[in-house]
């Protein structure tokens, strides 16, 4: 006689239920506790100063010329690698979906995707800085320009995925109802298919977006830092990452209380983003 | 297929004293020659012959996964944006084989029509969804272009119904009406060929209703092909049906012949509900 299976079936699932709530309440627990330490520590520098003194004045200063560089940078780098990332997302739905190209190309985008952001960093110091020494009298020339390329390598695969992939949700019936009308294929793309899809192309522009503004690594070859406000994007660029990345490094607890002030800035700002594009992208699923 | 073309209603006698060949005669709008279709290796069409007389609705009917949607989408070679499907034999368009390469797809294209199973507005407004196809094949006024845009909406039978919302969303229409909107995006670019496959079947009876007293009433401008499993639909619609079993054309002739007098063993035991 073998007994009914039924508790032990209940036992187990109640064993997996159990256990899969204990690893996200664990997940979750340390989301919680940095937002919560950054926010305590951040808010205790939190002040006027910080957005209107330069990091020049160090303890007594703010950080009002990195948060000035890193919106620039943050936006030079949208600016270039939204419209190649679209437009390389676009060919790769459009026009290379079962190719083997395609499939080639989605691959390597996968892999810059996943690149350590340093490398890209580096790759940047020797094709941008480095050549731009020449018209530098030979000192090393660090600008805002090549920190924006280098986020811009950081963001664009993020784009270029979220394009192909939503521009593939994108039905087949409307490529085929355009075409039928005699309509030509890059009419069909730009005036139907990404508009169709563009809440969800513009949430993965604003992901990229909060993707590339954390990032430290790549702007430490590239803009270098500036301790000065500049708004010329060939000289040396502050940002806040990099700004934070120093004062943790110095003895002074008065740098690391702005540094926590600063990290709290770009925390909100990611937060932000993340949420415009959750609400971006629930209005696209929700709508007819 | 001769039983066929003597059968056509309408004909003048010495026109129908021609014996068969392989040029179309001079009535049909489209003529289907020695037509094979392949999806990759399947052979999903095989040896069609058949001719669709002009300003008279075809229909084509059969059960599913007989080709005949396969067929209407050769004649705007809409099948031709999939990769690894072929066809070979011939189709003429006005005695032009638009399967020939060098025949221009956009012009075949604004020619033959295309409405589908499921209403596909595109996302933008009314007027748009009309204008956008007339505006890429000729350049208007913009009151030219809204007399057009009018004209196609009056035709499908929508005008009265969005005239004061053509600035609103097309996504925002009811089933029905978003069937005659495609159907008015098609006519407005004045085809002369309106192919329509399975238009009714996402829609409820009412709006089936509206769509076929529609294709009656285009019938008179235009020759209308239509695909349906609907067989009572395509009684009622229909001039001429065709049935297809298997890839391959069992028969076709005057829908009131085909449905009470069948020549065919298999065409009878289909539209009888033996099977299907």
């Amino acid at each position: 006689m073998s007994a009914s299976p039924y508790p032990r079936r209940q036992f187990t699932n109640a064993l997996a239920l159990g256990l899969g709530g204990v690893a996200t309440a664990v997940g979750l627990a340390f989301l919680a506790s940095i937002l919560w330490v950054t926010l305590g520590r951040g808010m205790a520098a939190f002040g006027p100063a910080l957005f209107t003194k330069i990091s020049a004045h160090g303890a007594e200063g703010g950080l009002a010329n990195a948060i000035l560089g890193s919106l620039l940078m943050d936006l030079m780098a949208l600016a270039i690698a939204a419209p190649v990332g679209v437009m390389a997302g676009a060919w790769l739905a459009e026009h290379a979906r079962s190719s083997r190209l395609g499939a080639a190309v989605r691959f390597l985008n996968d892999i810059l995707l996943s690149a350590p952001s340093i490398v890209l960093g580096l790759f940047v110091y020797v094709a941008v800085v480095l050549p731009m020494t020449r018209w530098s009298d030979g000192a090393v020339s660090f600008s805002g320009v090549a920190g924006a390329i280098a986020l811009a390598l950081i963001g664009l695969p993020v784009i270029v995925r979220t394009t192909d992939e939503m521009l593939r949700l994108v039905p087949g019936a409307f490529r085929e109802a355009a075409l039928s009308l005699g309509i030509p294929q890059w009419k069909l793309t730009t005036q139907v298919l990404m508009r169709a899809a563009l809440p969800g192309i513009v949430t993965g522009v604003l992901l990229a977006l909060a993707r590339l503004a954390g990032e430290t690594a790549p702007l430490l070859f590239t803009a270098f830092g500036n301790p000065f406000t500049t708004l010329d994007p060939l000289d040396k660029m502050a940002s806040l990452p990099v700004v934070i990345y120093q004062y943790t490094n110095d003895p002074s607890p008065d740098l690391h209380a702005i540094a926590w002030a600063g990290a709290l800035l770009i925390t909100t700002f990611v937060l932000l983003l993340g949420l415009a594009a959750r609400g971006l992208l629930h209005r696209h699923r929700t709508s007819p | 297929m001769t039983l066929a073309v003597l059968a056509r209603p309408a004909m003048p006698a010495f026109e129908a004293a021609l014996p068969a060949t392989t040029t179309a005669s001079p009535a049909a709008k489209l003529a289907v020659r020695r037509l094979d279709f392949f999806y990759g290796a399947s052979h999903a069409l095989k040896g069609i012959e058949l001719d669709i007389p002009a300003r008279q609705v075809t229909a084509i009917i059969g059960p599913s996964g007989c080709g005949k949607s396969t067929l209407l989408r050769v004649f705007n070679r809409i099948y031709a944006i999939h990769p690894g499907l072929r066809a070979s034999g011939e189709v003429l368009l006005d005695g032009e084989d638009i399967l020939s390469p060098r025949y221009p797809l956009n012009r075949l294209r604004s020619r033959v029509g295309m409405v589908f199973q499921k209403p596909v507005p595109f996302p933008m407004s009314i007027f748009d969804n009309i204008a956008w196809g007339i505006r890429h094949h000729e350049r208007l006024g913009r009151a030219e272009l809204a007399d057009r845009v009018e004209e196609a909406l009056r035709r499908a039978a929508l005008w009265d119904e969005v005239k004061d919302t053509l600035g609103r969303s097309a996504l925002a229409l009811s089933g029905g009406q978003q069937q005659r909107l495609c159907i008015a995006r098609s006519i407005a670019l004045r085809p002369e060929v309106l192919l329509l496959d399975e238009p009714t079947s996402a829609l409820d009876p009412i709006a089936t209703g509206r769509i076929e007293q529609l294709i009656e009433e285009l019938k008179s401008d235009y020759t209308l092909v239509i695909v349906t499993h609907n067989m009572q639909q395509a009684a009622r619609v229909s001039d001429r049906t065709a049935f297809m079993y298997l890839g391959e054309l069992v028969e076709v002739d005057a829908t009131e012949t085909l449905f009470t007098r069948p020549g065919k063993r298999q065409t009878e035991d289909y539209i009888s509900g033996r099977f299907g």
